[in-house]
């Protein structure tokens, strides 16, 4: 019980430490554990980063099964590479609420492989992240997190972001439906007609296709539009990004989780990012609304309103 | 990229009026088809046809699927109690459904240059709607009419028709109001596009379906909005929490899917239903390749004086269901508020002229 009130205990630290996003979260994390059926003890505690060999259950079609509501517990929207704690926008009001916690990164490596112009540009999009300019046309994408904006995250950033995500596998499809602003993804698992290979538009989330190497779960996707960022810290691409995903069930609870980026507009070679998703395991746990548009209306659209500023 | 959500002004207001005016123009056109009624045999059901099952031994809904329909919500009084239309009747509609979707959508052109109907109306013509052979979609009561509202729910209704709507897009003249995003509806606010119930619309009334073990997810391609429905016997949310498509519990009925649907968010309901007593059930059954009997209950004694129902036929359609992206390129909402202060400001400067004078 110890280890998992340590667990509970880091748990609740983090979700304090990052912030409103985080409270509903927090109100179901905070239930006390259940109590495991009773087993004998574990030959060792585990060590982090090393899972033991894993067989994972499979679908009735024969692939690995993958179905069920996922969370990552890094910190890297906030900064892919390590970062300190930071005080977050207008400590005078946010307080800790406001706060943004530190973290180690995911980056494969430590260092994003940037060319120097786009280096400079990532240094551009961090001092101006909080810049909002909406306008009617593309220029609103020009400056700014479009987190902020509640716009779409794309990937792999939806699978990090502080929500949980659902999957919904079928033989055809698999959706993963993200409560961040209901993002979704479909991801083929067949190339025809109505699911070419090549994308018929750019996109947020982009246009994946999958398929299965041993219990692995490759998805490939490209078409993405230019507007994404990976992180608050500037970290971005170009729509020349080619995304290859490898999500590989590693426990009952974990999915060993991997990306590697591809943009040679923006970076020197490919690189990768990886860390572990977690199964929410609160009974009855189901996606509920973070619909984010109201929240940010008068963020956005002030400058337009009657009494402005009001 | 943003094309389609560029053209949501223009949707929102097809979809309103066509919600609102379908029912008359179907009796315009039908005029002249509406005399050679025949006997009122019921479309004769497959007798072969087997519903396939899922690999974990669902009933097979997947695919993708249009509510697109040309049938009247109510029955049109010339109908008296008529439930069905002859073929020749249903195919002269649906001909002249699919005849008036291509012009309407053509017509409108020069006001959406960014709009390439050629390439994204998703439109009848271009997707598998087949003719329906009901004379309307409410099914019960037996007249095809929505039952009356109970005196509240009228009382609310006619102060809400007393104030008129924000934004009259039938009327180009009418006074807007939009001194904040809130005075917006829903859907120009790319925050909800409604339903449950599962409705027509003018256009994109697209949705695809997907099944895992224990789950039933419906999105529609209207801001690619997403309803997740367990089906494991899972007690209902507590009532603190609300959602704008409300929360959805469903079970296998032999073939049929039920979902009852309740959390609404108040002012996000179908016709205004009040939020907390609203009991909605939905019944998919599929009936052959191409076509999913939907059928909904609406149970809400607050707003109307008894329970109704209504029949959709959901026509299979050519996919995939792209990505809505909607708040990300939002421009209608910058330019119906800019468009107020433009106007605002127009006025201002006009009477300051006439001071001056």
């Amino acid at each position: 019980m110890e280890l998992e009130k340590m667990k509970v205990t880091l748990f609740a630290v983090v979700l304090l430490a990052c912030a409103p996003v985080f409270l509903r979260a927090q109100n179901t994390a905070q239930q006390p554990p259940a109590r495991g059926t009773a087993a004998a003890p574990a030959a060792r505690v585990p060590t982090p980063g090393e899972f033991p060999p894993y067989k994972a259950p499979h679908t009735t079609d024969g692939k690995p099964d993958f179905n069920g509501i996922w969370q990552s517990f890094v910190t890297a929207d906030i900064d892919i590479q390590d970062h300190d704690a930071q005080p977050g926008p207008h400590p005078d009001i946010m307080g800790a609420y406001g706060a943004w916690p530190g973290g180690q990164g995911i980056v494969e490596g430590g260092e994003i492989p940037y060319k120097p112009e786009a280096l400079a540009k990532k240094k551009d999009n961090a001092a101006k992240r909080m810049a909002v300019n909406i306008t009617s046309d593309d220029r609103r994408h020009e400056t700014g997190d479009p987190e902020l904006k509640c716009y779409r995250p794309g990937i792999p950033r939806a699978n990090y972001m502080p929500f949980p995500f659902q999957i919904i596998q079928s033989t055809d499809n698999v959706m993963m439906v993200y409560e961040f602003e209901h993002a979704l993804r479909t991801i083929y698992m067949k190339e025809d007609k109505e699911t070419p290979k090549d994308p018929p538009a750019d996109s947020w989330m982009g246009w994946s296709h999958g398929h299965y190497e041993g219990d692995t779960l490759v998805v490939d996707t490209t078409g993405f539009v230019p507007y994404t960022w990976f992180d608050r810290a500037g970290d971005y691409h170009s729509d020349a990004l080619h995304v290859v995903e490898r999500y590989t069930l590693v426990s009952p609870y974990h999915i060993m989780y991997e990306a590697t980026i591809e943009d040679p507009n923006v970076y020197t070679r490919p690189w990768k990012v990886s860390f572990p998703l977690y199964r929410r395991m609160e009974k009855n746990v189901q996606l509920v609304d973070f619909d984010c548009v109201e929240f940010v209306e008068k963020m956005l659209y002030g400058p337009y309103y009657k009494n402005p500023g009001k | 990229m943003g094309i389609r959500s560029r053209a949501s002004l223009i949707a929102s207001a097809i979809l309103m009026a066509v919600v609102l005016f379908l029912p008359l123009w179907v009796t315009a056109q039908t005029k002249t088809a509406g005399a050679s009624a025949k006997s009122e045999a019921k479309p004769a059901a497959a007798k072969t046809w087997v519903a396939p099952r899922t690999p974990d031994g669902q009933p097979d809904l997947q695919g993708y699927w249009t509510s697109l329909s040309f049938t009247p919500m109510e029955r049109p009084a010339k109908y008296g109690d008529r439930e069905f239309l002859t073929e020749e009747e249903a195919a002269q509609i649906h001909k002249e459904g699919i005849q008036h979707s291509y012009e309407f959508t053509f017509n409108d052109l020069a006001e959406t240059p960014v709009y390439d109907a050629t390439v994204y109306a998703l439109s009848a013509w271009q997707e598998g709607v087949a003719p329906n052979r009901r004379t309307s979609l409410v099914v019960d009561p037996p007249d095809g009419k929505i039952p009356a509202l109970t005196p509240e729910a009228a009382k609310m209704r006619e102060a809400a028709r007393k104030r008129g709507p924000n934004q009259d897009y039938a009327d180009p003249k009418a006074p807007v109001k939009a001194d904040v995003a809130e005075d917006l509806n829903l859907g120009e606010r790319c925050i909800s596009f409604g339903g449950p119930p599962i409705l027509p619309g003018a256009y994109n009334s697209n949705f695809q379906i997907v099944q895992a073990p224990g789950y039933v997810t419906i999105e529609y391609e209207w801001n690619n909005e997403i309803r997740i429905i367990p089906l494991d016997n899972r007690p209902q949310l507590s009532q603190t929490i609300h959602r704008w498509h409300g929360d959805s519990r469903g079970h296998w009925e032999g073939n049929t899917l039920v979902v009852e649907t309740s959390n609404f968010r108040p002012g996000a309901t179908f016709q205004g239903a009040n939020a907390k007593t609203l009991k909605m059930t939905e019944y998919f059954t599929r009936t052959d390749a191409k076509t999913i009997e939907y059928k909904f209950t609406i149970d809400d004694p607050s707003t109307w004086t008894k329970p109704w129902s209504a029949i959709v036929p959901l026509s299979h359609m050519e996919g995939p269901i792209p990505e809505y992206d909607c708040s990300e390129n939002n421009n209608d909402a910058v330019n119906i508020l800019a468009g107020a202060r433009a106007t605002e400001k127009a006025a201002e400067e006009k009477a300051k002229n006439i001071s001056q004078r």
